[in-house]
């Protein structure tokens, strides 16, 4: 008995020095979220205090003086679709990359491994989209973005279609099925967890992202919602509560997704990464 | 069975390969030629220049203090996120009645973009901001600071906030890690009379190496192509105090010197696979002993 009270005492003191950890986290998420209900004077302290009154009027000037509906269209689009493009490309390819094992297949896994490790080449990158002759445009950025999320997708994918059983294609094969229709019909729904993971994970890698806009949105109308948030950022630098409204809506998009598809982070991570 | 095997046939390949190889390979590749030309702006004609643009960035006072910056910054963001990533995930992989909670707690900022982060930072680290005014509050004057504006802390502080903002993803792949491994270990530990801390040496840290193995790569990667954090929360400043080589990238293609742009790019390409790649193996290798 006295062990497992011992055990009791010690969780207790693990779990109120995590619960005051906890406040450093907490602390200036919550500053951030009570600042974008204040007035401009009143959020300049940056305390903890509540709104005296809660200006929700931030929040429509925001979408109003920011512009920010184009951006959110923006964000939304250049976020969707790379993510699609990622994840039927990189599936398909970490599917026929896990299937042969042959001495090319191990090549070309270890071609799109790099990618995990080098840092993209950003002004040499400017050079073959203008060469191609779409440099600043939204198409640009979206494959871009898809091409720097191939090496952590084929990684992730290959990892976990390895422990489907190849018998289940055989079968398929000696039905008469296609590679496509194999690809499709059986891999694909086995799959869908860690297309949740992909999904997230590169969905909020984009979105979030100021990197890539930075260089590549040259023109206003294409911007997405981190750039149009840094511009709006550097024009209204004593608006406090105006930039805190700003930077809540950025986030609520990640946020919701992240709320839907936790537990996909989670266990694709485990069957991907610490697993794989 | 050899049949079969070509029944997978390539060409479900090539549409990644296309995306990946035009946007991301051949640029790399390219880069490595134009490093060691004076490609500029203004210049059509391209010359090669051998190493003159690799014994500039050695020469430069400013592109020296980016490369020290760079490396303080990824090896203070490894050190921090690995070690309170791991402290979190043993703590929150008790038998806690707010398990739950503290881990989305902890996770929370590792959601947010940089942007949003750097941004909600830069006031609350002025000389008159919060983080001064707490540690007033509970008596710490002496640690009160210029957080942002003082040369010599700048990249420091942009490191303690990157630590901040992602040591709880580093703990949801650590408690992933720590929940693969069988309690079995443990009661068998606790029969032979082991003490937690030996348990905690002898059987957490060996079979959680995939997960350190993988933080490490990531902490590492991510900390070396450091931009976004130092780009919003002080463009470099004060003076080039908190350059890093994003930063210089940036600066380079902004004055037109993209052949200097590009070497600086190619060095920090080089620099990553040469820690990379040893520590992959030597991870890998250690994982399969154990």
């Amino acid at each position: 008995m006295g062990y497992t009270r011992k055990l009791a005492i010690r969780n207790y003191i693990v779990e109120g020095f995590l619960i005051l950890a906890s406040l450093i986290v907490l602390l200036p998420l919550v500053i951030l979220i009570f600042g974008s209900f204040k007035t401009s004077a009143e959020v300049l302290s940056f305390s903890l205090s509540l709104p005296d009154t809660w200006q929700f009027s931030n929040y429509a000037r925001v979408f109003e003086e920011g512009g920010l509906s184009r951006a959110f269209l923006n964000s939304i689009w250049i976020t969707g679709v790379s993510s699609i493009i990622n994840i039927v490309a990189s599936s398909a390819a970490s599917f026929i990359l896990a299937r042969r094992e042959t001495k090319a297949s191990g090549a070309i896994y270890m071609y799109f491994f790099m990618g995990l490790i080098a840092p993209m080449s950003i002004i040499t990158t400017i050079r073959v989209v203008q060469g191609l002759g779409f440099y600043g445009s939204i198409t640009s950025v979206i494959l871009i973005y898809a091409a720097l999320n191939t090496a952590f997708s084929v990684f992730l994918y290959s990892g976990f279609i390895k422990t489907i059983p190849r018998a289940l294609d055989e079968v398929a094969f000696l039905e008469g099925a296609s590679v496509f229709g194999v690809f499709f019909r059986i891999v694909t729904p086995l799959i869908l967890p860690v297309n949740a993971t992909v999904a997230i994970m590169v969905f909020m890698s984009v979105w979030n992202d100021i990197t890539i806009p930075v260089y590549f949105l040259t023109d206003s109308s294409t911007w997405t919602m981190p750039l149009s948030i840094y511009n709006f950022y550097g024009k209204y630098s004593r608006d406090w509560n105006l930039i805190f409204a700003n930077l809540v809506l950025t986030s609520l998009p990640v946020f919701i997704l992240y709320l839907f598809g936790q537990k996909y982070i989670v266990s694709g991570l485990t069957a991907g990464a610490v697993k794989g | 069975m050899k049949r079969a095997k070509n029944l997978y046939s390539y060409y479900m390949i090539y549409p990644a390969l296309l995306i990946y190889s035009i946007f991301f390979v051949i640029p790399a590749i390219a880069g490595f030629y134009y490093s060691f030309t004076d490609w500029r702006l203004d210049r059509l004609e391209l010359q090669f220049i051998g190493w003159d643009n690799f014994k500039k960035i050695f020469s430069d006072k400013t592109l020296i203090l980016a490369l020290q910056n760079t490396a303080i910054f990824a090896i203070v963001t490894v050190i921090g996120k690995n070690v309170i990533g791991l402290l979190l995930a043993v703590g929150l992989n008790m038998r806690l009645r707010t398990k739950n909670l503290l881990r989305a707690i902890f996770y929370s900022p590792s959601i947010l973009s940089i942007l949003v982060i750097s941004i909600l930072f830069t006031p609350m680290l002025r000389t008159e901001g919060t983080i001064n005014n707490l540690l007033e509050a509970v008596g710490l004057h002496s640690l009160s600071q210029a957080w942002l504006t003082n040369p010599s802390i700048v990249i420091w502080t942009i490191a303690i906030v990157s630590i901040w903002q992602s040591a709880g993803f580093q703990m949801a792949i650590y408690l992933a890690g720590l929940q693969s491994i069988s309690q079995e270990y443990y009661e068998a530990a606790t029969i032979d009379g082991a003490s937690s801390w030996k348990s905690f040496f002898k059987i957490t840290l060996p079979l959680l190496l995939p997960a350190i193995n993988i933080n490490l790569m990531l902490t590492l990667i991510g900390g070396l192509k450091v931009f976004s954090e130092v780009y919003v929360m002080t463009g470099g400043g004060p003076g080039n105090a908190s350059q890093v080589v994003g930063t210089i990238i940036l600066r380079s293609f902004g004055e037109g010197n993209w052949g200097l742009g590009t070497a600086v790019n190619t060095l920090l390409f080089v620099v990553v696979t040469i820690i990379a790649i040893p520590l992959l193996i030597f991870m890998r290798r250690k994982e399969v002993t154990e």
